[in-house]
């Protein structure tokens, strides 16, 4: 039994579903202690899709990575709805990352021996009390709206580099989950493909109501996105227009 | 465990491998342990399976029946000491005979129907009680087959099939001790006497034989005690074959745990990337444990009944004179122990998969 903790903040009459407030995060001690994140602050609103743009070394993954419960951050609160995140253990975490939150990593990362129906349907597993046939159909279901319904009974290796994308956005919204968290979804792909791939995310997460943040150093796909943060040396701040973005 | 049966559907030809390298291992580990108890029991299933609690050597013997010498007289002696409740003299010597099967070596023992000393392991007829009847175990004896003892020509009618019976990896037959007092007359017409080569004693209820063993050693002048379990490890060449026999199947053992041990964690390690994928989209550290433990299960399963067939096709295919089968619960323990220690070895995997970080699925370390 997991224990939730209420959240206390004044942002609950904006109804965020997702709030990052004063978060930092460090690694090391003394003299080779190195900030990655410094008092980084942002909210979410249930069905917008942001981007998180940066370069390389910015602090994007680690900053995602607290968000999705990957990481701990040193001080500060992170809340997904009425769950404060960032105080949460180790095994409160894994079940928060199977129930409420969807990953698409870079360069897809699908189990090799699973078929893409199977890569869905493994997910679906994780969460205590999961209905194997309700399960079973949304995965039908998903590979049937991202064009892979043909391809359900392939291995990964057996799919281009845009299918497998497609199988990863199909498992990260395989658990219906509350917050997707997208981490450089083109870096394995070519523009064109690119461009398909962020927009069926954008689709996908705004059609069903879902928050979604995708970290990227492609200045070319945060016009799919609602909203543009930028993090540079570990400080974050909210993008004001494509001047500020000029600057990548 | 539905992940770990998809790999091992998906990857038949690796897991096969395995399975068929360890059921060849598990294979060696049941022969050798077959073989090694049959031969053991074949050089001692006489001394092992008679009807008593002690046995009384002659302090010359040197721990070897066949090396003792006693008077009949002892077992009267014998009777009298505490905690003995009953005694009975045995002799037995190594003589050619006319068997079933052909000519060739027996070993004769002689013993007092009614007293301690008499053989177990009657699975057919019944023990002699007249002169010259026996009861064998030798290949090819039947009830009211006969043989013949050489050179006396006295001929035993067989009364009484054994198992488990013989000695010194020779067919055994148990007579009654005027018959064989008759066949040794006959050979040393000279002797003063037949000795006996032991007293079989069977202590009273609540004695503990060891206790009135070493009282007979104490106390019976010319004698030493042992219980049955001592006399039958002290019978020459019964320590140094189980000791070779332990060695091979210890070793075979050890390579085995450490083929699966290895194998798993070079699974492990080759999947570091899909376990820690796994463990940031929220599977625990126990479920992904419990997919290696589903594996080695599997592997050590389908790897021990390949290994059944392939000693139960050797077994049947080998012709050798010991009676040799396969014992089901050595088939049990040798497989549980594989299993155990395959799991212990595949603790080397689960401590991995322990110690992964999900953050590094998304490269944050």
């Amino acid at each position: 039994m997991t224990t939730h903790q209420p959240a206390t903040s004044a942002a609950n009459e904006t109804k965020a579903i997702l709030e990052v407030a004063d978060v930092t995060k460090t690694y090391g001690e003394g003299h080779t202690q190195v900030t990655a994140i410094a008092n980084a602050s942002l909210q979410v609103q249930q069905g917008q899709f942001v981007s998180l743009l940066g370069p390389s070394g910015s602090g994007k993954t680690t900053l995602i990575s607290m968000i999705g419960g990957l990481l701990t951050p040193t001080s500060g609160t992170i809340r997904l709805g009425n769950e404060v995140i960032s105080s949460m253990s180790k095994k409160e975490l894994t079940r928060l990352r199977a129930e409420r939150v969807g990953f698409v990593f870079q360069s897809s990362n699908l189990v090799p021996f699973l078929t893409a129906r199977e890569n869905l349907l493994y997910v679906a597993s994780l969460p205590k009390n999961h209905d194997r046939k309700a399960a079973a159909k949304r995965a039908d279901n998903l590979l049937a709206e991202l064009g892979l319904s043909e391809r359900a009974n392939n291995v990964p290796e057996k799919l281009s580099g845009g299918e497998r994308q497609r199988v990863a956005i199909g498992r990260a919204l395989m658990n219906d989950p509350d917050l997707v968290l997208v981490d450089e979804p083109t870096a394995a792909l070519d523009t064109a493909l690119g461009r398909q791939v962020v927009e069926l995310l954008a689709r996908e997460v705004k059609q069903r109501g879902k928050t979604g943040i995708m970290v990227t150093h492609d200045l070319r796909m945060v016009e799919y996105t609602d909203e543009v943060f930028e993090i540079l040396d570990g400080k974050l701040t909210k993008s004001t227009g494509n001047a500020a973005l000029a600057v990548h | 465990m539905r992940l770990a049966l998809l790999e091992m559907r998906r990857a038949k030809l690796r897991f096969g491998l395995l399975a068929g390298a360890v059921s060849l291992l598990i294979f060696l580990v049941l022969f050798l342990s077959t073989l090694s108890g049959a031969l053991i029991e074949s050089f001692t299933g006489a001394i092992k399976n008679l009807d008593a609690n002690v046995l009384v050597y002659s302090d010359t013997a040197r721990d070897n029946i066949q090396g003792s010498r006693l008077s009949p007289t002892i077992v009267a002696q014998v009777a009298t000491v505490p905690g003995v409740a009953a005694a009975g003299g045995i002799a037995t010597t190594t003589t050619s005979a006319v068997l079933p099967d052909g000519k060739g070596d027996l070993a004769l023992f002689g013993f007092t129907p009614g007293q301690p000393g008499a053989p177990s392991g009657l699975t057919d007829g019944r023990l002699p009680s007249a002169a010259n009847e026996t009861a064998v175990d030798a290949p090819g004896a039947t009830i009211g087959s006969t043989m013949t003892l050489l050179p006396s020509n006295i001929e035993l009618q067989v009364v009484g099939i054994l198992t488990g019976a013989q000695f010194n990896a020779a067919p055994t037959a148990y007579v009654d001790l005027p018959s064989y007092q008759a066949a040794i007359k006959a050979t040393n017409p000279n002797a003063p006497f037949i000795p006996l080569n032991a007293v079989a004693v069977a202590t009273d209820a609540g004695s503990d034989p060891a206790t009135v063993a070493q009282t007979i050693t104490d106390t019976v002048p010319g004698t030493t005690g042992y219980t049955v379990s001592t006399a039958v490890s002290k019978i020459p060449g019964v320590a140094s074959v189980s000791q070779t026999f332990g060695i091979l199947v210890g070793l075979t053992f050890i390579i085995s745990i450490v083929v699966i041990g290895f194998f798993f964690l070079i699974l492990t390690v080759q999947k570091l990337r899909v376990f820690t994928l796994l463990r940031a989209s929220g599977a625990s550290p126990a479920r992904l444990a419990g997919s290696v433990v589903f594996q080695i299960t599997a592997v050590v399963v389908l790897a021990s009944a390949i290994a059944v067939l392939l000693v139960w096709g050797a077994l049947k295919g080998a012709s050798s004179g010991i009676p040799v089968s396969l014992d089901p619960a050595l088939v049990v323990v040798t497989v549980l122990a594989v299993w155990l220690f395959s799991l212990g070895a595949g603790l080397l995997s689960i401590r991995r998969i322990r110690s992964i970080d999900p953050a590094t699925a998304a490269g944050a370390r």
